[in-house]
């Protein structure tokens, strides 16, 4: 007994000890973040996903790089990538959690719904309260005043359009049609509802949506919607990946079922296995974003409104007054495993950029990414 | 029932108990001071935004404390309950899915949520309460009849409900109005989103329901059989108490506390979304009960504890959010499981002194 209490104090002793490291530990993380005392004048960029991908490195990788080059610290800002959990309600207590600290000075978000009115009030609020607030890689519902008001602008993809590209390519690559099945994270989030569309409008006549599955960002489930979806349907014979871990997952599949004859795998977003996966000729094309461009821009544009830069904020918005002059396209790029794929540059939009396997691994080693 | 448990029973209350079982609630708080005064200290949100800082942690406090007390009830009963966060989502859904069945239609005949009138949202949250003590029913008959273990039980609704939420939403969206199936209802009436995003309303709710469970547990004798059966059901089956509409009760108050609080969830995040709501949040209402003196063995825990858990629990969250600058949602977990593993052990080491003494005393005589 006098043991077992012995060992207990020790063990107490011992949380005890962790606990006061911890809270010193926490106390030098905030310290040594902020670069010294945290004042109101040492004030945070932050940049919320709208949940966890290698597609966000990029992102991340962009901001960081422009935070480095436009030297934001010696403003006293600090660039901070937040991430969310694809849920709104994660988004809505970030938000509101910014609005109860005293040193968040900007925010880029990518929205989860915009249809979510509780999250448009919080944007509104955020906006209300002094907060620069611009929208990334997914909108805000455009439709809707208030929340167009709250944010200054949106950086990223036309959704519907990128949708379309892909669709086309789908197009050259079974001119027949085919029968089709998406995976996605979550099936309501906007971006996932415009690219889906996107991808029926693009591919046209011929192609049917047998299946579309959402795995709420859990990859293991990716995998299992794809096993699943081969399983139900024996006339399957495309497999379409709209978030950037839905085409890996396809790849993994479809290679350990030994199908890969029978079926075309095409997806969004070229995460470091997708690209390798290109290599060894299990994936047809990619269609890619450009999440780098959008964490740089994003950065550089929330510094330039907190410094009242007009200059900059025209240089990167030259339409800014104008209808939808709000919006700045990042880029679509299309890439295929070499130049003898069906795929050829012609068929997509004079903006969309069409990239080899190799010319994309040089774009990438340029800005010292492994994915995108 | 053990001694120990008598020591957190306020039923059971002789001169003594009260003193015995302070410490809970006084280390609570102290730990909650400790917290709020390192992240004063550390950042300087608390002291410039005081009333906003203030009124959210009690929000947030409140939507998590509603449900955990009806966790904390489960376990003191001698059980447990790991499907609230499912019956949150599928609560969420019931709601939505009356208001939209009730709400008037627009020119294009879908439903029309932006102005419902307090009519149809009361009859949605009676609704929806209803719904939740069928569940709590349910339970109890899974556990009661059938035989099966209150966590198996309990494990089948955590995995069932939520994917039955998931198949009647693309469902009941089918039917209402003509834009087809969908995974989400989104809800605009003000008045409803008001229920979960105006501070005070979630605390009035939290406050009375925990007054309510207050006099249960401690001012009735519905409230000692509880604790008797959590303590040696058999023995409280000996001595004539009807263990089964104890469990019933208990697990009622359970289901029916976390479907309150997916009303306020859905009305806080303004749409139903049985894939995700609430994943996880048994778990968070079993750790507010657990820090705030509960035992696991049952028996064992106070309503006023488990407000204080639930209170500790958000003052972390939040302090972890204010304090770390860099990427905060990757430390939470992490402090947040080393301060609930600190709390239990504190309750452990108390527990055992107050047995110690106990055996000491008897010994002595």
């Amino acid at each position: 007994m006098i043991l077992y209490r012995c060992c207990f104090s020790v063990l107490t002793l011992c949380l005890g000890v962790a606990s006061f490291l911890a809270a010193s530990f926490l106390v030098g993380c905030a310290d040594s973040q902020n670069g010294g005392e945290v004042t109101p004048s040492n004030r945070r960029i932050i940049l919320l996903t709208n949940g966890n991908s290698p597609y966000w490195d990029a992102f991340a990788a962009g901001a960081n790089e422009a935070g480095a080059k436009l030297d934001v610290g010696k403003e006293g800002l600090q660039v901070v990538v937040d991430r969310g959990d694809f849920s709104p309600e994660v988004q809505l207590d970030k938000l509101r959690q910014y609005q109860g600290a005293t040193d968040i000075a900007a925010v880029a978000i990518c929205v989860t719904d915009p249809k979510n009115q509780a999250l448009v009030n919080e944007l509104a609020a955020l906006s209300d309260s002094g907060v620069k607030l611009i929208t990334v890689d997914s909108d805000i519902d455009r439709n809707n005043p208030k929340a167009r008001k709250a944010r200054f602008a949106y950086l990223g993809t036309d959704n519907l359009a990128a949708g379309k590209e892909l669709g086309k390519a789908a197009k050259a690559l079974k001119p027949e049609g085919a029968n089709y099945a998406t995976f996605v994270g979550v099936k309501s989030a906007a971006n996932a509802i415009e690219r889906i569309g996107g991808f029926a409008e693009g591919a046209g006549e011929g192609f049917t949506s047998l299946e579309s599955m959402g795995d709420e960002g859990k990859t293991d489930r990716a995998k299992k919607n794809v096993r699943d979806a081969i399983d139900r349907h024996d006339d399957l014979n495309m497999l379409v990946g709209i978030w950037s871990y839905n085409t890996p997952a396809m790849v993994d599949i479809v290679r350990e079922l030994g199908i890969r004859d029978k079926m075309a795998v095409v997806g969004f977003d070229a995460d470091p296995p997708a690209i390798a996966a290109m290599a060894e000729g299990n994936l047809d094309v990619m269609l890619v974003q450009d999440p780098y461009q959008m964490g740089y821009e994003g950065v550089r544009l929330l510094k330039a409104l907190l410094n009242d830069d007009q200059g900059t904020v025209k240089e990167i918005l030259p339409n800014l007054g104008q209808e939808d002059g709000d919006i700045v396209e990042t880029g679509l790029k299309i890439v295929v495993p070499s130049a003898d794929s069906p795929i050829k540059a012609e068929l997509f939009e004079e903006g969309t950029t069409f990239l080899t396997l190799d010319e994309f691994k040089e774009w990438l080693a340029k800005y010292n990414l492994t994915g995108s | 029932m053990s001694s120990s448990s008598s020591s957190n029973s306020p039923s059971l209350n002789s001169g003594k108990s009260f003193w015995s079982r302070l410490p809970v609630e006084l280390g609570l708080l102290l730990a909650i001071c400790a917290v709020i005064l390192f992240t004063g200290i550390v950042d300087d949100s608390y002291r410039v935004k005081t009333a906003y800082n203030a009124k959210e942690i009690l929000r947030q406090t409140s939507l998590l404390g509603i449900f955990a007390l009806g966790a904390a009830i489960v376990i003191i009963s001698g059980g447990i309950d790991l499907s609230s966060g499912s019956v949150i989502a599928f609560s969420g859904m019931i709601c939505c899915s009356i208001m939209i069945y009730l709400a008037p239609q627009d020119d294009a005949g879908n439903p029309d949520t932006s102005n419902l009138g307090l009519g149809i949202i009361t009859l949605a949250i009676l609704g929806t309460m209803l719904v939740g003590l069928i569940i709590g029913t349910f339970h109890t008959w899974l556990i009661t009849v059938i035989g099966l273990p209150p966590f198996v039980a309990t494990l089948a609704s955590l995995v069932g409900l939520r994917s039955l939420g998931r198949v009647l939403i693309q469902d009941i969206t089918d039917g209402v109005g003509s834009v087809g199936p969908s995974t989400k209802i989104y809800i605009s009436d003000p008045f409803f989103s008001e229920l979960g995003t105006t501070w005070w309303i979630p605390v009035l709710v939290f406050l009375v329901i925990s007054f309510l469970l207050w006099l249960l547990m401690s001012r009735t004798l519905v409230g000692r059989h509880l604790y008797a059966m959590g303590g040696n059901e058999e023995a409280a089956r000996l001595s004539g108490i009807h263990t089964d509409r104890q469990k019933w009760l208990a697990y009622c108050i359970g289901a029916v506390t976390a479907s309150i609080a997916g009303i306020l969830y859905c009305s806080y995040v303004g749409e139903a979304n049985p894939e995700s709501a609430g994943m996880g949040y048994e778990l968070n209402a079993i750790a507010a009960a657990v820090i705030g003196g509960c035992s696991l063995t049952g028996g064992i825990g106070t309503i006023t504890g488990t407000m204080l858990g639930a209170l500790f629990l958000r003052v972390v969250i939040d302090s972890v959010a204010k304090t770390v600058k860099g990427s905060p949602d990757e430390f939470e977990g992490m402090i947040v499981g080393l301060l609930v593993v600190l709390a239990v052990a504190f309750n452990e080491l108390r527990q055992g002194t107050v047995s110690r003494k106990v055996f000491s005393r008897v010994s002595l005589v």
